[in-house]
Formats: C-alpha cells, sequence, structure tokens
C-alpha cells in the first residue's frame, strides 16, 4: 500500500530524512515511533505531497506520492494535530462542504461517527479543543470509507477520555482500511498497530511486526555461579549487558526458546539459573534508543 | 466544484465582501457628488482620499480570498482533498472578479443608465473600467497573494515590496535627473498609454506564470523569485524610451499628411529674446544653479485653424571635435492657432543649462541639435450651449448643463461623459445678437490613448469649465458680460489630434552668449 525507497529531506542544511526505506502492506495498522524530530511528520507530509522528498521516492496506492490527483486523495484520509480546517464555519458546514468532493461518503457512517465522537455540530470549527479538532479531523476522513488512513501524532495532548473515544471511533470504521500512524508515545499505539518502524533522526532502524518484534525481545536475567563478567566476546543479539555480583542482565533481541538457554550456557559457562521476560513496547522502544544512541557515539 | 467551493468561500467572507462593496458604492457617490460640484470643501476632501482607501479595502479583499485557501505553507486541509486545482485557481479568480468588480461594475452600470447615457455606451465604458482594474489591481495582487500564508505575511511581504520600489524609484529619479531627465521619457505623456500596455503584459504573463507554478506545482520559492522579476520588469518599463514608442504613436496617426509641409527652422533675424518688463534679468544669465538661452524659432505650415502641441523635445549641444557636451529635455514650442501667420510663426525655444557648462560654452562655437515630437491638433467639433440654464447631450462631450457661479464672474459649465472626454478645445461666450464674442479660454492636455484614459478611480469623465465675464477687479472688460448672459450662449470647440511626427532642427554653429536674454 505505501513503499519508500531510499527517501531524503533536507531543509536548507538540515536533513530531516536520511534514505528511509520502508513498506506499510496492505491490510495493516503500521506504527511510526520515534522521538520528536526523528521526521515521521516529515515522512507523512511527504506522502500527501505537502513536501516534496530531495530525493529517493515514495508510492502509495501505486503512485508516486508527487503524482496524487484526486482520485488518489479521495482514497486517503488523513488526520494530523496540525490541520487547518475553515475556523468560522461549523462542524456541519464544513462537512456539507467536504461530502461533494468524495463520491463514496456514506452519510449514515458520517452519522454513527459524528455521533461517536460527540462532536456539537453547530459549533465554529475555530471555537473547538484541541481534542475536538482532532476528533473534527477524523469526522472528516472517515465517512468515505478511505483505503488508506494517514494519522500524524493523533494522540498528542488528548485526554484519556477523548483518546478512548478517539480510538472507537477510528477501530470501529477500520475494517479493511490500511493505517499509518505516527506517534511519539508507545503506549498509544499498543493495542492498535499491527507493524511497526522505529525512527531515529531521519533513519529508519527497523520495521517488523509486533509479533515478532514481541516474540524476539526478551529481558534476560542470568544467574552464575561465580562473579559475574560479561563474555569476552558480546553476542551482537544481547543488548544493555549488565553485571552485579553473580547476576547478569541483558536484552536479548533475537530470542529463540529452543536454543536459547544452550546458547547463554555456551557463552557465560556454569549457570544456575536463566530467567527470560516478554518486554513491554516501551521497554523495547528503549533499549533500541538506547543502542542506537550508543551506536552513534561509538 | 467551482460554484460549490464559490459557496464555502462566501459563507467565509461575505460581511468582508459586503463591507468592501459598501465603501465602493460610497465612493462612486461621493466622486459622482463632487465632480458635479466643486463648491463643498468636505466633498472634495473625500473625493480626494475615499478612492485611495477604497483601493487598498480591495486590495485586502484580494488577499483574503486567495488566503481562505493559501497555497504555502504544511497545515492547510484543503491540501490533502481531492480538489482540483485548477477548479480552485478559476474559483477564486471568479470570486474575486466578482465581489471585487461586480459592485463597481453595478454601480457605473446604474450611475451611467440614471444620467441618461445608452446602455451601450455605459456598458463600453463600465466594462473597459472593469478590464482596467482587472489588469491594475486584481491580477497583481492575486498573484502576489497567492504567493504569502496569511495576511500578516502578505503585509510584510508587501512593505518590503513597497520599501524596494522607493529605493529603486529614488535610485531611477536621481539617475534621471543626472541624465537631464532624458530617461522616463514616455511617463506621464500622451503616449503613456503605450508603456502602460506593456506593463499590462507584463502582468498578465506575470500573473499567468506565477499562477501556475502556485496553484499546479506549489514553487512558492521561485514564484516570489518571479514576483519579484517581473515586479523589477514593470519598474523598467517606466522607462521605456521615447523614440520607439513615439514611432508606434507616429503609425497611428489619423491624418499624417496633415502635417507634411510643416516645418521648424532657426530663424536668427528675430533676434534675442525680450523678456517681459519687471524680470530680473539676472535669473537667465547664469548666477543661480541654471543659465538660459533663447533661440529664435520659425514655426511654418500650420492651416489656419490647427493647432501645434510639443509631445517631447530633446536639445543636443556638440563642442569642438562633435563631442556631445550636453543632452537634455527641454520644454518645447507650442504654436496655437490664434495669430498664426501664412508665413509662419517665431518663438523662442528655451534651453536651461548648468551655469557651470553656460559659463564654459558661453563663448565657444558650439553645433545645437533639437529633436521635437509634435501633434498636430485639428478642429472636429463646435458645439454651442444656452450660458445660463443649458443642458445639453453632446457627442465627443457628454452631458453638460450651465449655471452663474456663486461670486456671479463665470458661467460654470459641468460636464459628464461616457467615453473619453476631449483633451484639447477652446471655449467661449457669444451673444450672436449682438455679434460679440469674449476672447477664447484654450487649453490641450496630450493624451493619445485608444481606451478611456486611466479609469481607476471612475468610468465616466466629469469635468467643470469656468467661463468667465467679469473681473472682479475691474481691470478686464469683456465684450460679453452679465447681462447679455440670458442672450448668450457657451460656444465649445473640440480639437482631435490629425499627427503625430518629428522634426529636427540643426544649428551647425552658434555661439551660446549671444542668445542670452536682452
Amino acid at each position: 500500500m505505501i513503499q519508500v525507497q531510499d527517501l531524503h529531506k533536507k531543509f536548507r542544511r538540515f536533513e530531516a530524512l536520511r534514505g528511509l526505506s520502508f513498506s506499510v502492506p496492505q491490510g495493516s495498522a503500521f506504527a511510526l515511533i520515534g522521538a520528536n524530530g526523528a521526521g515521521k511528520t516529515t515522512i507523512i507530509k511527504i506522502l500527501t505531497n505537502i513536501l516534496v522528498p530531495t530525493s529517493g521516492r515514495a508510492t502509495l496506492l501505486g503512485v508516486d506520492s508527487r503524482k496524487l490527483s484526486p482520485r488518489e486523495l479521495v482514497q486517503i484520509g488523513y488526520v494530523s494535530e496540525n490541520q487547518d480546517m475553515p475556523p468560522r464555519l461549523t462542524v456541519a458546514e464544513y462537512v456539507d462542504y467536504l461530502r461533494p468532493f468524495y463520491p463514496t461518503w456514506d452519510r449514515d457512517l458520517e452519522r454513527e461517527t459524528l455521533r461517536q465522537l460527540r462532536l456539537p455540530s453547530e459549533r465554529k470549527i475555530g471555537d473547538l479543543s484541541h481534542g475536538m479538532r482532532l476528533k473534527m479531523a477524523l469526522l472528516c476522513a472517515l465517512p468515505y470509507r478511505p483505503k488508506l488512513l494517514l494519522l500524524d501524532e493523533p494522540f498528542s495532548g488528548l485526554d484519556p477520555l477523548v483518546r478512548d473515544e478517539f480510538m472507537e471511533g477510528l477501530l470501529r470504521q477500520a475494517g479493511e482500511m490500511t493505517i499509518l500512524v505516527s506517534s511519539h508515545e508507545l503506549g498509544e499505539i499498543d493495542g492498535v498497530a499491527t507493524d511497526i518502524g522505529f525512527l531515529d533522526e531521519g533513519k529508519l532502524l527497523f520495521q517488523e511486526s509486533m509479533a515478532d518484534l514481541n516474540g524476539r525481545f526478551r529481558e534476560v536475567r542470568v544467574t552464575l555461579a561465580d562473579e559475574a563478567a560479561p563474555p569476552a566476546q558480546v553476542p551482537k543479539d544481547w543488548v544493555g549487558l549488565q553485571a552485579l555480583g553473580n547476576v547478569l542482565t541483558f536484552v536479548e533481541t533475537s530470542f529463540d526458546e529452543k536454543r536459547f538457554g544452550e546458547f547463554v550456557r555456551s557463552q557465560l559457562g556454569e549457570v544456575r539459573a536463566i530467567d527470560s521476560q516478554p518486554m513491554s513496547l516501551r521497554s523495547i522502544f528503549t533499549t533500541l534508543a538506547r543502542a542506537a544512541r550508543d551506536n552513534a557515539a561509538a | 466544484m467551482i460554484w460549490h467551493i464559490f459557496k464555502k468561500d462566501w459563507k467565509l467572507i461575505w460581511v468582508f465582501v459586503a463591507v468592501v462593496a459598501a465603501l465602493q458604492a460610497i465612493t462612486e457617490l461621493v466622486l459622482a457628488k463632487a465632480r458635479a460640484s466643486d463648491d463643498s470643501p468636505m466633498l472634495t476632501l473625500l473625493a480626494q482620499n475615499l478612492p485611495t482607501g477604497t483601493i487598498f479595502a480591495m486590495m485586502f479583499l484580494i488577499a483574503a480570498i486567495v488566503l481562505l485557501d493559501a497555497i504555502p505553507g504544511l497545515r492547510q486541509d484543503w491540501l490533502i482533498r481531492p480538489i482540483l486545482r485548477r477548479d480552485l485557481l478559476l474559483e477564486k479568480l471568479l470570486f474575486t472578479v466578482i465581489a471585487v468588480e461586480g459592485p463597481i461594475f453595478l454601480a457605473n452600470l446604474a450611475l451611467g443608465l440614471a444620467s441618461g447615457f445608452s446602455f451601450r455606451s455605459v456598458l463600453l465604458v463600465s466594462t473597459e473600467r472593469v478590464l482596467y482594474l482587472l489588469f491594475f489591481l486584481v491580477l497583481p495582487i492575486f498573484a502576489f497573494a497567492s504567493v504569502t500564508k496569511n495576511m500578516t505575511e502578505a503585509f510584510v511581504f508587501a512593505c518590503g515590496v513597497a520599501f524596494l520600489i522607493g529605493v529603486l524609484v529614488t535610485i531611477a529619479d536621481y539617475v534621471n535627473t543626472s541624465a537631464n531627465k532624458t530617461l522616463t521619457t514616455t511617463l506621464y505623456t500622451g503616449i503613456g498609454w503605450i508603456g502602460e500596455l506593456i506593463r499590462f503584459a507584463i502582468v498578465l504573463v506575470a500573473a499567468v506564470v506565477i499562477l501556475r507554478f502556485q496553484y499546479f506545482f506549489r514553487k512558492t520559492f521561485l514564484s516570489r523569485a518571479l514576483v519579484v522579476l517581473f515586479g523589477f520588469l514593470v519598474f523598467v518599463s517606466l522607462f521605456l524610451s521615447w523614440k520607439p514608442a513615439f514611432a508606434i504613436e507616429e503609425r497611428l496617426s489619423r491624418d499624417p499628411a496633415a502635417a507634411r509641409n510643416l516645418s521648424v527652422a532657426f530663424n536668427p533675424e528675430v533676434g534675442r529674446y525680450q523678456p517681459p518688463s519687471g524680470l530680473n534679468n539676472s535669473a537667465y544669465a547664469g548666477e543661480g544653479r541654471d543659465a538660459d538661452v533663447f533661440l529664435p524659432l520659425r514655426v511654418s505650415g500650420i492651416h489656419a485653424g490647427d493647432t501645434l502641441v510639443t509631445d517631447h523635445s530633446e536639445v543636443r549641444l556638440f563642442g569642438s571635435g562633435g563631442k556631445l557636451v550636453y543632452h537634455g529635455s527641454i520644454i518645447g514650442i507650442e504654436a496655437d492657432k490664434a495669430g498664426m501667420a501664412a508665413t509662419g510663426e517665431d518663438r523662442h525655444q528655451k534651453i536651461t543649462l548648468p551655469a557651470s557648462l553656460y559659463k564654459q560654452l558661453q563663448g565657444q562655437p558650439v553645433q545645437a541639435k533639437l529633436d521635437y515630437s509634435f501633434t498636430l491638433f485639428g478642429l472636429s467639433k463646435s458645439y454651442a450651449i444656452p450660458a445660463i440654464g443649458g443642458d445639453e447631450r453632446m457627442p465627443g462631450i457628454g452631458w453638460c448643463q450651465t449655471e452663474l457661479n456663486d461670486a456671479g464672474t463665470a458661467v460654470t459649465m459641468k460636464c459628464m461623459a461616457a467615453e473619453k472626454a476631449p483633451t484639447c478645445g477652446g471655449v467661449f461666450l457669444e451673444n450672436p445678437s449682438r455679434g460679440t464674442q469674449n476672447p477664447e479660454g484654450f487649453g490641450c492636455y496630450p493624451e493619445y490613448t485608444p481606451y478611456s484614459a486611466r479609469p481607476l478611480d471612475d468610468a465616466f469623465t466629469r469635468f467643470v469649465i469656468r467661463v468667465s465675464f467679469r473681473d472682479p477687479h475691474g481691470l478686464a472688460k469683456y465684450p460679453v458680460d452679465g447681462p447679455q448672459l440670458p442672450q448668450s450662449r457657451v460656444v465649445i470647440r473640440i480639437y482631435e489630434p490629425l499627427a503625430h511626427f518629428t522634426r529636427s532642427v540643426v544649428i551647425p554653429q552658434l555661439k551660446l552668449g549671444d542668445w542670452q536674454p536682452r
């Protein structure tokens, strides 16, 4: 559904994207995770042809992002925390304005989404709160049943209640939609994303399905017979190695339940106990971010 | 979808449109009142300032319409909507023309029809004004606004452009003064319309190019550079050279043969210029910054009843070895129909030189070359209207009414025309029963624009002519005076340009010092 190849974007001297490549499979909910300034918004702006890449290529629905026409835009929904809609129009007036542009606009779905999101249809857009404006953007993106939904930091600044209403509104209508969501809050995409890409300073560190990611990351605690010391040659899959007394802790990034115990013993010698625990997405993200920073520093 | 977007814009901006339309209507009414009467200082003040205010309001409205869906920027919702850029551009243009020019067009139409002009002529002048505004105001501001994100940016950018224009104008003024005013030679002259048409063409090309880049490719940086580039081209067009422009005007002459026998020649027999008594001659002799010399010329070959107007004249002085020592613009000679003898008429051509140059050259032999661009006017129409209570519609002049002024010293003739006004004419009072007439008052303003001249603030031509019949100081006595007014009439003679042509006078050798005033 989305293909990004060697994408570069420079803003004068600042390189926001540095050779980014990833793909979003059809029907997936792809979460683009990264700290503020990592380049998430830049990618989405390029995908929607609001920005033009310096080099590289991005395609959506099989069309180069630079050649997006109304034919493709009727199939794309976009929700952003920075979306300027006419402030002097009411919610209802703006929805009325947008409706004729979309041949597939479903008025029943519009009414249902409006009810779910609890938006005051007679209030002017300029008078809506930040959270309500995000819901308004969602209301303007769902009723035409887009094939692709791009969400740029959609949960930013939302209180939990509004976030839940937003998510409920989104997930109910998701259907066969492909979703690309950017966020710097891991908790927000937990339970939403099927795939994840981790972006750091304009580079994609990895792209993986959530199932694979959860499967291969383990927080490991090894109790040794003697004083713990890291092996002379630390395996490349072990990250954040720490020794305390006879306990060695690290994160295994390629966990394989069948071979793991044997491999640990081959590396560390006499082992009293091995404890491996699945990690939360936040812990995985933090581990990877630290590793990336350490690699960059090295 | 054009109409659909139009309705959205109308919802958002109708109050602003209504305010500007009201301002336009008030301005039209004030202009109509003020130009029909010059008695009220308040009306005069409003007529001087309201049009400028209205133009600014229109500029803001145009920018506001464009900025409802701004092109530069990354946050506008419309960017990710399936809206055809072509539709958006056409809608904005349509909305701008209707909202900004519609009220003016309707006001002019209503005013013209209410004043009794034919529908065809009113439609023509109203359309002409709308087209003029389109090129002069709507397209430039539209293109300008399309390269800005919001009103603040537009205002700041406009201030920057205004500053740049100010700097360029100051530099140009300095350069032109240094070149003895030989650079800006077509501006504010009868052939200024040629430069104006070139500027309209530049504006049209600029608007097409910039709007295409902005609306279809969102190339804001490039478009901003183009705004500056085309602005500079407009500025350069102000320096349109006289010769090629006048050559175009020459080809448009209605009757080129009328000036075939007209000649201008140096005529030393006339002798030195005698200034009117009481004037201080030292002013001519180079005791100040400038010095004046007066070269005697003979103008011949003008038919009786015709009048000659100098559109532009330049002098070149060559020193020893044919080296150009001075090139400057001069105030030309004029030879009107009154007193034009069959053999010709003698005139003195005044040449103002820097005092230092005059002192250096006064005793030396120099060659002088005088280049003239002339227009010969011939009598076209003649009308008469009762001196008091006259109310006539005259083709070529318009609808005129006469009345006595408050001081009881002159007949005031107020006219309104739904066409280009006469630019050259004479007017006098005549009493046919006694066979007497007052001296003719004559005025000529060279303006050869083939369309209504500069209808920026008004589609109609309105003018007031005062024909004196009594000198309040009692120094002059008029043959047709107050008691005769009920039997008298105002005679108007209109002159139209027959031929535009050039003449040169070469004086192989002269000493400037010999042609100082006596």
